[in-house]
């Protein structure tokens, strides 16, 4: 790579870095009017830039909307991006399928995690709230993700959890189940036999990421 | 200290001990062990963080964003209700014209009284006193063991356990079921109501847990109170009532509204808005939404169940943007609960609950004390009626009885600090002033032997010197507050207090529900 393009898709990465939305794209642009590659603009500038971004959110250096507004830097550059794929997708790093479980109605823990992995990389099919576990089933099986997420405010509505990670399990999804919420905790994770606990957003982040890198996030069996 | 003088100080704090807390079941009023004997009951001393022009902008910003933007009402027979008040349906949100809200304000109660079983533990709100009375943490699902410390899932044995430590906790007016574990979680509420109402002689807080949960609880604390009349003329517990943040309220909620109306069962209309989540990261906009909440629920009162009792309960929260956790207690959110209750008990008159206890922290440790007494100092200074999370810990998540019994040390201290000293020739000592002679001292006048008892004295905080401190075996408060902890269990630990007849009546009722609410859940 020459140290004229290092030096330009390092000016995108720090425009991602900066959450400049507007410059991301403008750089975005002039770097393929130059003809460089949209696939190295993705992976050596938007997605690296992301995954710094991740870590230092992950380390609690970044602040939520920080690390919203980065996403939203990379989503501005991969739009510009998008005619010059023809027809390749781009590739997220994992699928999630995420809810708030059945008799729950609270969506601002579920949505941040959504939001957040989808900063990430991930594909994220959010199915909203009060979500019976027969949807979960159904959305997995349209969806085929790596990842489910359930997402519990109320203690009343734990139950739902357990019933949804069932459903999942009895239709044969053997990959990550991520539970969070202000009644779970890691005793009840294990005990429901989700994948894995997440006390807060980040953590879900470096959850869902290892488990990636685990290899332990499957499809639908 | 001699030792001498120690052994007394600590015979004193024996006897001081004996006669704290109500006996269990004898209905009879706890000793005011800390109540000065020149308290005034004048006015309570007021801080405010906002200037009157502040909060008026605050007050009309409310009413606006009320007539302009309005709430989700998911409660049909109540949306056709609202309109016919003159409330305008714009989409799926319902607008309330600024005379409406007036008309609800003007209309509410603006004295409240929270009854016990027995007289002797009805709370008159506002309070004769000028201070406040205190309410245990609801809605915990995890407890620390008083002797060891240990975190556990709460279960229902645990619910005496709270009860008996509340009946002896003098500041402790109203005591709130926590949620409990190894029974249906859809009935959990129910049969944690069950089991407080039967331990504790105290006003008791209702927290519906779903829409056919009210009607149940109602059922119970009517069996309790001895009849839907007697519940209606003596109303011994009261219901909390919530926004579905930001600006929607829940079927379950709007229900409530209507069936505490018709047995008068006093409401806590409570917002709680997390900044930068359901509501603005700003803290005056955080604000603005629990405002404009709670005149929702009370216009809410005055149409559908009109002359109802009405607490304003803000409850502000704020996130810590790292993380996205809920917290209580950042410092953001202390200012924001006192700026709520200026709001509430100022700018509109209400009658107003909020925390005045909690911490974020899982333990019951020095970040704990530190959160604790800065949120009772400022939403005591700035007017509240009640004061809530005693024992709770980690943002609400957890009860403590140690913690609890230091809440009510730091209750205690916050009453007698509420109370202003009158400026008189009594209090100036004007008498012994010009009686002093050159070299002389106050210790010995009949001023001093006349005011000598009217200081506070704690029972859990210590005031050893180091010798006493090292010979006690270095016992701090914490060690004090488990002691007293024990003691109260020990007293309270009654079986039940209420007649044979009247637990049969509960414990078919909490059947029925558990027939009922359970019947075909998936």
């Amino acid at each position: 790579m020459s140290n004229e393009l290092d030096d330009r898709l390092d000016a995108i990465f720090q425009a991602v870095r900066d959450f400049a939305q507007d410059r991301v794209a403008e750089l975005v642009r002039h770097e393929l009017a130059l003809g460089t590659d949209a696939q190295t603009i993705i992976n050596d500038a938007l997605i690296a830039a992301m995954e710094e971004v991740g870590d230092e959110f992950a380390a609690g250096r970044l602040f939520v909307p920080e690390m919203l507004m980065a996403a939203n830097a990379m989503k501005a550059g991969l739009e510009v991006l998008r005619p010059s794929l023809a027809g390749h997708a781009i590739r997220p790093v994992g699928t999630l399928v995420i809810g708030s479980v059945y008799r729950d109605m609270h969506d601002i823990g579920k949505n941040l995690v959504a939001m957040i992995m989808e900063g990430a990389g991930f594909a994220v099919v959010d199915l909203g709230i009060n979500v019976l576990p027969d949807d979960f089933v159904a959305a997995v099986r349209a969806h085929r993700p790596d990842l489910v997420g359930l997402s519990a405010l109320l203690t009343t509505t734990l139950p739902s959890m357990r019933q949804t990670v069932e459903a999942l399990r009895r239709a044969g999804f053997n990959g990550g189940i991520l539970v969070g919420g202000a009644p779970v905790n890691q005793a009840f994770a294990s005990a429901i036999g989700a994948t894995g606990y997440a006390p807060d957003a980040p953590a879900a982040v470096a959850l869902a990421r290892r488990l990636m890198q685990e290899g332990r996030a499957a499809p639908l069996g | 200290m001699s030792q001498s003088a120690e052994d007394a100080a600590r015979a004193r704090l024996s006897r001081r001990e004996r006669l704290r807390g109500a006996p269990a079941g004898g209905g009879q009023a706890a000793a005011p062990s800390h109540a000065p004997a020149d308290a005034s009951p004048a006015v309570r001393p007021h801080f405010a963080f906002l200037s009157q022009d502040r909060l008026a902008v605050l007050r009309e910003r409310a009413i606006l964003l009320l007539a302009e933007h309005g709430v989700v009402v998911n409660h049909a027979a109540a949306v056709g209700r609202l309109k016919e008040a003159g409330a305008r349906l714009e989409g799926k949100r319902l607008c309330f014209p600024p005379g409406l809200t007036e008309a609800a304000l003007s209309a509410l109660p603006n004295a409240v009284t929270l009854c016990g079983r027995s007289p002797a533990f009805d709370i008159p709100l506002p309070r004769p006193d000028n201070t406040f009375t205190m309410r245990t943490g609801t809605g915990a699902h995890g407890f620390i063991e008083a002797e060891t410390g240990a975190y556990r899932k709460l279960v229902l044995g645990d619910v005496a356990t709270i009860a008996a430590v509340a009946n002896g906790l003098e500041r402790v007016g109203i005591v709130a079921h926590p949620f409990v574990s190894g029974v249906p979680e859809l009935t959990a509420d129910i049969h944690g109501v069950a089991a407080l109402i039967a331990s504790t002689p105290k006003h008791v807080w209702l927290q519906p847990y779903g829409e056919e949960n009210t009607e149940y609880l109602l059922r119970i604390a009517a069996a309790a109170a001895g009849g839907e009349a007697a519940l209606r003329a003596r109303p011994i517990v009261s219901c909390i009532v919530t926004s579905f943040t930001p600006l929607e309220f829940k079927s379950m909620d709007v229900e409530a509204i209507i069936q505490c109306g018709r047995l008068r069962v006093p409401i806590h209309a409570c917002s709680l808005p997390s900044a930068g989540g359901t509501a603005p990261v700003t803290m005056p906009g955080v604000i603005l939404m629990a405002a404009a909440e709670i005149l929702s629920m009370a216009v809410m009162t005055h149409v559908l169940a009109p002359g109802t009792p009405f607490i304003a309960t803000p409850l502000i929260f704020g996130l810590d943007l790292r993380t996205g956790r809920s917290l209580q207690a950042s410092v953001e959110a202390l200012q924001g609960t006192a700026i709520a209750v200026q709001l509430m008990k100022h700018g509109f008159g209400m009658i107003t609950h909020t925390y005045g206890s909690g911490s974020d922290t899982p333990d019951v440790d020095g970040q704990s004390q530190a959160e604790r007494a800065l949120l009772g100092q400022i939403v005591g200074l700035a007017g509240a009626d009640i004061l809530g999370g005693v024992g709770q810990l980690e943002c609400a998540t957890v009860f403590s009885p140690v913690q609890a019994v230091l809440d009510d040390e730091y209750g205690a201290m916050l009453q007698h600090f509420l109370r202003t000293p009158a400026v008189d020739d009594e209090t100036l000592a004007w008498q012994a002033m010009l009686a002093v002679k050159h070299g002389g001292n106050f210790l010995a006048t009949p001023h001093t032997l006349w005011h000598c008892r009217a200081n506070f004295e704690p029972l859990a905080f210590q005031r050893l010197g180091r010798e006493a401190y090292e010979a006690a075996g270095r016992r701090t408060a914490l060690e004090r507050a488990r002691e007293i902890c024990r003691r109260l269990v020990d007293e309270h630990a009654a079986s039940s207090l209420l007649d044979a007849a009247s637990l049969r009546e509960i414990d078919s009722i909490v059947k029925a529900a558990d027939a009922q609410i359970l019947k075909g859940q998936i």
